[in-house]
């Protein structure tokens, strides 16, 4: 299931619904929406605050692999790994003055695996939410590629 | 306004000037900055102590707890060691109350079921 946008970020609330559409067609547990949209939300909105410093072009693709949700972006903003983003800093607000890489910390503790690939023009960050799918039951195992 | 949050403000005002922020929709990087917006107005207006009812946020990701962090600090500029005291979390639903666990977040904001709760415990 794709999704190809000019986005902003009024738009991430419809991107978010989009992901909770795609992945409870997928087959997805409902108890998995919620980190699936959170991940994507903050992989979007890096994309457009750090990658593209703006509105931009945001291509996204939710597949089934047997019992995992595979979520993929593309962009063509500046190459941004979010994995070198700093790492978070969760001291109490007394003792930080903000609260730096929150985002990339989510993404990180809500799915189970995050590649960021640099592709012509643009990144590719493939992001996997593993053993949500049921495929014992009908069409949560169809070939969706 | 963002169509995506609304937020009702209304003053709890007893031994101590406590304004009450009712929070319904979404919290992301959309509508972060109206969140700090109406919480710099309630401060403004004499409001010291902020109640974040979060029973109606149906989504709540790092630009809301940015936005969080940032309270603390409209609330208690000048002092630090008291940035977490002067806000309190009520009844997040259960999509924040992850965020807030996730993020550490609640180990040093309370978080209460009950305005009356919330207050008594300023």
């Amino acid at each position: 299931m794709r999704l190809k946008v000019r986005a902003d970020l009024g738009q991430l609330s419809r991107i978010r619904e989009f992901v909770s559409e795609s992945a409870l067609a997928l087959g997805a547990e409902p108890a998995s929406l919620d980190d699936l949209r959170i991940a994507v939300d903050e992989a979007v909105t890096n994309i457009l605050t750090h990658g593209y410093g703006g509105p931009g072009d945001v291509e996204l693709e939710l597949i089934a692999d047997g019992p995992d949700i595979i979520v993929r972006l593309r962009d063509q903003a500046p190459p941004f790994d979010p994995g070198l983003a700093p790492p978070v800093d969760l001291r109490p607000p007394g003792e930080r003055d903000y609260p730096g890489g929150l985002g990339v910390h989510l993404m990180r503790s809500l799915m189970d695996e995050i590649v960021h690939q640099p592709v012509e023009n643009g990144n590719e960050l493939t992001m996997t939410k593993r053993d949500v799918v049921n495929i014992a039951g009908s069409s949560a195992d169809e070939e969706s590629r | 306004m963002s169509e995506n949050l609304q937020i009702g403000v209304s003053r709890e005002d007893g031994d101590k000037a406590v304004a009450v922020m009712r929070l319904k929709g979404s919290l992301d990087a959309n509508t972060q900055g109206e969140l700090e917006s109406k919480a710099r107005e309630a401060v403004d207006s004499g409001a010291e102590y902020l109640l974040l009812d979060m029973s109606a946020v149906d989504y709540l990701g790092s630009a809301g707890m940015r936005a969080v962090h940032a309270i603390t600090n409209i609330l208690s500029p000048d002092d630090p060691s008291m940035r977490s005291a002067r806000l309190k979390i009520l009844n997040p639903s259960p999509a924040a109350a992850k965020v807030f666990k996730t993020l550490g977040f609640d180990s040093f904001i309370d978080i209460h079921d009950s305005i009356d709760e919330a207050i008594a415990a300023l």
